[in-house]
């Protein structure tokens, strides 16, 4: 698979940026808030997974990034009057930044360790967000005023699902096209194997800081994204339930495939919108149903719903966008009984 | 034949209702006035909302059995916000999007309701707190939104300062809050009727939430020398501070406790689990029910009768002024119901209650229902309501 | 200086705490490279069948002491026998998938928490009674409770016992085998997955005893489990694989979250674990006793 995606595949983003349009004509708010949230986490969902599915990079500091890519875009608004369609961008280039950084060591270590030292940095970010008050305004959260674009003040649901569909549908472009790259396939042969990978000429080290940035900048583009539509940050929506949820996310839709994750992301974002009707002595079992249907899925369907329902995954045991490896590696990576 | 004319007719009347133009205002009928009630009712702060909510449903249905409000009955749909801002403004719009009820009421968490007041304001829905404290969202005050019915956290804050100076004579004050919302407000009050009443803050300690180990705190205030602590701590925390400070041999210091920290005192004691730490042990208190029996029981009874399968903390109460007040207001307002006309009328609110000590009330430029509490103390075992009323006076810690 | 003195004395138990826990971490770690991130919940489970045992049931402290960790062991052993030998499939591979094992364990610390939290009686705050009770004792100026002794001499018990068991026992000598190189165990004869969950369990059962010991200090909610990312920091700074490092780690966690809280403010004492944490990682990966396998040879 090289070069530019199939037309089959730019086909549904054409249809996505038309449903940003018609759909706010005739649903009420709620729909559409929850459009527009499930939008903000799939393309968080997609950062995480280039790093977590793509390059099997078991890294948790997207929250962290995400933080930036909100407080950076609605502070650069309202407090040096940075437009949005600059704002965003340079917050996710500062997330970036960021993630480059926190790479260069990070992926010197060994998973369990990666996935502790990210998961502290995480917090780490969170405990700034909370006592950097002159910044951030801290516990009280930070009110954001609504930005706009040329123009077209966005603020409400309404008016932000186009532009926030139009987003997406870039995001999901540049995620094809990843895919498809030289780089892309880098990625997912470091997670296959990362001794025939340098064996294959991959620079190992350098493609997995370059992994944790790209991911780090879309993370940063979903912070940009969230201050289109919604009105206050407030540091605890930026800790470990957050991205427990963004994980899970992937991995009940299937890691490593785009179709999985929008699946997990649908699925799990609708979940505790479908779990309102309950009868209310019921609403206390939430917290235990999540808990639940993660483990099930993770026991029962590792490579998620779309790993089960699709056949060309079934039959190859790897999801679309790796690299098959060679022969020998595999009886390295499988010792069979 | 006959099917097809039907389906015609019904298609033809149902085109009908929906040209003329809406007369009544949205979440009104001729005989129900539609009302979103929600609160925590999963997650960590369900302590917080079950029993406050269930308290104010009670006094809907109570409304409800006596006939209802100048002809209407009051219809309830109930959600569950889980204290999280996301979820809060999801319920809020699907209660004024979806549900199209007429005004919005609930919420225990001021960080979460604080995420709803834009959209409120904008979509300009009546939005009463169920029971938060509600500083972030009452200053500044916004159109929209009312709350605090037991006080803010700078009520809290200023009460304790206020009767710790005036009562307790002290001169050297230590404080110690958490460093979240409620901890801020609540020491920037306190702080400024310390030292407005010629006090002096000796200590501010912010612990942070999750605090397993109040050693460190505890030991920089015993090293202030304070005439009296002051503390804003959440449930654990407030016991471990309790143990420590009766460990550290501080108990001649009195030890001042806001309410979020105690929401079932006689639990507190227990875990303390040390009679000798509670000696010198006071807490502010918004309700007449510790001061009263007949009022404690008037409201305790008829929470059994409503909800019999739970036993239900003293937190209960905090759920009803804010219903009593709903209540109050629509009463006022008579029939001609509208969301501009409600708002006009709640701001207008004075309400005299057994229950509180104080009137709940607004106003043009306020939006903080009560700003005077009691503060009683606590040996472990009996609650005893102190002489007066402590108030903040609206300027202090802003 | 007598503040500095209580800071460290009150983070030596503290830390005891945190080690307890780390204890139960490295064992699972060392046995089967899974990080539970359960373990924070396996202690809160303790402390509320504690709870349980005591109260409800009218049991006498001892029997509730006995059949605490019993509980959990079964458990810790059945949550393997069901849910980690589903996910990881084949039991002798060695480079397990470990993402979906340690997603598990996610799932399973939501599932706990989620659970506990259904009872009303979790509502509120509950403090299980400690074993010893009475005044506390002085030492010098130095504050201590009875309780706390206590943790102290429970958590070196059961770090002496542990490392005796590994070393000296032939159960112990299986487990490490079995860590080493499962096909080469299963050979020699050693019931792989039963050793799996066995250590399972042993883990469980060590959070369990934590719990007991640890829910009089910390009290009771069903989110008393955030004390696993302190006992992470622990096992991270004495060495992921290193049992004695797990105490060391939890004391020296312990004393310097307070020498914070009294030196620089009480805020950044919730930022210290995790500070330490990446600083730990980024210059010394295998903390102080550990084994140089942290970093990649890639």
């Amino acid at each position: 698979m090289h070069g530019s995606p199939p037309l089959r595949h730019l086909l549904p983003l054409g249809l996505l940026i038309a449903a940003g349009f018609v759909l706010p004509q005739f649903l009420p708010e709620y729909f559409l808030y929850i459009a527009n949230t499930l939008m903000v986490y799939l393309i968080l969902a997609i950062g995480l997974d280039i790093l977590l599915g793509w390059s099997g990079q078991f890294a948790f500091a997207h929250i962290a990034f995400y933080g930036i890519g909100i407080y950076g875009t609605a502070l650069l608004n309202m407090r040096l009057g940075v437009p949005f369609v600059l704002g965003m961008p340079l917050a996710a280039a500062a997330a970036a930044a960021i993630g480059f950084l926190i790479a260069i060591p990070a992926t010197r270590l060994r998973a369990v360790y990666l996935a502790l030292a990210t998961f502290a940095f995480a917090e780490c970010a969170q405990w700034v967000y909370r006592t950097w008050d002159s910044v951030t305004k801290g516990p009280d959260g930070l009110r954001i005023s609504a930005p706009d674009i040329f123009g077209y003040v966005v603020g409400t649901d309404k008016r932000a699902l186009p532009v926030i569909a139009i987003i997406l549908a870039l995001v999901l472009a540049a995620t094809l096209y990843l895919g498809r790259s030289k780089l892309g396939r880098s990625l997912c042969a470091i997670r296959d194997s990362e001794h025939v990978a340098a064996a294959s000429g991959i620079d190992v080290k350098r493609t997995k800081v370059i992994a944790f940035t790209i991911s780090a900048f879309y993370a940063g583009v979903a912070g940009g994204t969230y201050t289109l539509f919604q009105s206050f940050i407030h540091p605890d929506g930026l800790g470990v339930w957050t991205l427990v949820l963004v994980l899970s996310m992937i991995v009940v839709g299937g890691s490593g495939t785009l179709p999985g994750v929008v699946l997990g992301v649908v699925l799990l974002g609708l979940l505790p919108e479908a779990l309102r009707a309950a009868p209310r002595g019921l609403l206390v079992w939430q917290e235990f149903a999540y808990g639940l249907i993660l483990t099930l899925a993770i026991m029962f369907m590792p490579r998620g719903i779309w790993g089960l329902f699709n056949r060309r995954t079934r039959a190859r045991r790897k999801p679309a966008l790796s690299v098959e490896a060679p022969a020998p590696a595999r009886a390295l990576q499988h010792q069979s009984p | 034949m006959k099917t097809r004319a039907k389906s015609a007719l019904l298609a033809a009347a149902a085109a009908v209702a929906l040209a003329l133009p809406a007369t009544a205002e949205v979440g009104v009928t001729d005989t129900e006035i539609t009302i979103g009630l929600f609160g925590p009712l999963s997650g960590p702060l369900i302590a917080y909302g079950i029993d406050p909510l269930n308290a104010a449903k009670m006094v809907y249905d109570d409304v409800n059995a006596k006939g209802g409000i100048h002809g209407r009955k009051i219809k309830l749909v109930i959600e569950d916000d889980k204290c999280q801002g996301s979820e809060l403004v999801a319920v809020v719009k699907k209660l004024v999007t979806v549900d199209k009820v007429f005004i919005a009421h609930g919420g225990s968490c001021t960080a979460a309701i604080a995420a709803a007041q834009e959209y409120v304001q904008r979509e300009k829905v009546p939005y009463v707190m169920l029971n938060a404290a509600g500083d972030n969202a009452v200053f500044p005050p916004t159109r929209y939104m009312f709350g605090s019915f037991q006080g803010t956290q700078r009520v809290y804050g200023a009460a304790l300062a206020e009767f710790a100076m005036r009562e307790l004579k002290a001169k050297r004050v230590a404080i110690i809050v958490h460093d979240d919302d409620y901890g801020k407000a609540n020491l920037a009050a306190g702080k400024s009727v310390v030292e407005r009443m010629g006090g002096q803050v000796v200590a501010q300690e912010r612990i942070p939430l999750s605090i397993n180990d109040i050693t460190a705190p505890v030991l920089n205030m015993r090293a202030a020398k304070p005439d009296v602590i002051l503390s804003g701590a959440y449930p654990a925390p407030a016991v471990l501070l309790a143990q420590k400070y009766g460990e550290f041999g501080m108990t001649a210091i009195p030890l001042l406790q806001s309410t979020q920290g105690i929401p079932t005192p006689s639990v507190f004691a227990k875990n303390v689990g040390n009679p000798a730490a509670l000696k010198n042990f006071y807490h502010p208190w918004s309700f007449n029910d510790i001061a009263d029996e007949a009022v404690r029981k008037q409201w305790s009874d008829m929470y059994k009768k409503h909800f019999p399968g739970r036993e239900a903390g003293p937190f209960m109460v905090t759920g009803l002024p804010s219903a009593l007040s709903v209540v109050d207001t629509l009463q006022r307002m008579g029939r001609d119901l509208t969301r501009e006309k409600f708002v006009d009328a709640m701001e207008k609110l004075d309400l005299k209650t057994p229950l509180m000590p104080y009137a709940l009330q607004f106003g043009p430029g306020r939006r903080d229902a009560l700003r005077g509490v009691y503060v009683v103390k606590f040996d472990g075992t009996t609650q005893k309501v102190m002489p007066g009323v402590y108030s903040w006076n609206g300027k202090d810690g802003m | 200086m007598t503040l500095v003195l209580q800071g460290v004395a009150s983070g030596i138990v503290t830390g005891c705490v945190y080690a307890l826990v780390a204890l139960s971490l490295v064992i699972v770690y060392k046995s089967t490279d899974v990080v539970n991130f359960a373990g924070g919940e396996l202690v809160m489970l303790g402390g509320y069948f504690g709870l349980f045992f005591l109260i409800y049931a009218d049991l006498a402290y001892p029997i509730m002491f006995v059949l605490v960790p019993v509980a959990i062991f079964v458990a810790g052993a059945l949550f393997d026998r069901i849910t980690l030998a589903k996910v990881s499939g084949r039991t002798f591979v060695k480079h397990v998938d470990l993402v979906p094992l340690v997603v598990a364990t996610i799932g399973l610390s939501y599932l706990l928490k989620g659970g506990v939290r259904v009872v009303p009686y979790t509502e509120e705050v509950r403090r299980l009674p400690p074993i010893f009770t009475g005044p506390p004792l002085f030492f010098d100026d130095i504050v201590l409770q009875v309780q706390d002794i206590a943790i102290i001499g429970v958590t070196t018990l059961i770090m002496v016992a542990l490392w005796v068991f590994f070393r000296f026992t032939l159960l112990g000598k299986a487990l490490r085998a079995t860590s080493q190189n499962a096909r080469a165990a299963a050979l020699v004869g050693i019931p792989v997955k039963t050793m799996r969950m066995a250590v399972w369990g042993l883990s469980a059962s060590i959070a369990g005893i934590a719990g007991v010991m640890l829910a009089p200090k910390l009290l009771m909610t069903p989110d008393m489990g955030s004390v696993v990312m302190l006992a992470f920091a622990a096992a991270i700074i004495g060495g992921f694989s290193s049992l004695p490092g797990c105490v060391v780690g939890g004391i020296m966690l312990g004393i310097v979250q307070n020498l914070v809280g009294i030196f620089l403010s009480p805020q950044a004492i919730a930022v210290t674990p995790f500070f330490v944490i990446m600083l730990v990682l980024l210059l010394r990966p295998q903390g102080l006793f550990g084994e140089t396998i942290a970093l990649k040879k890639v």
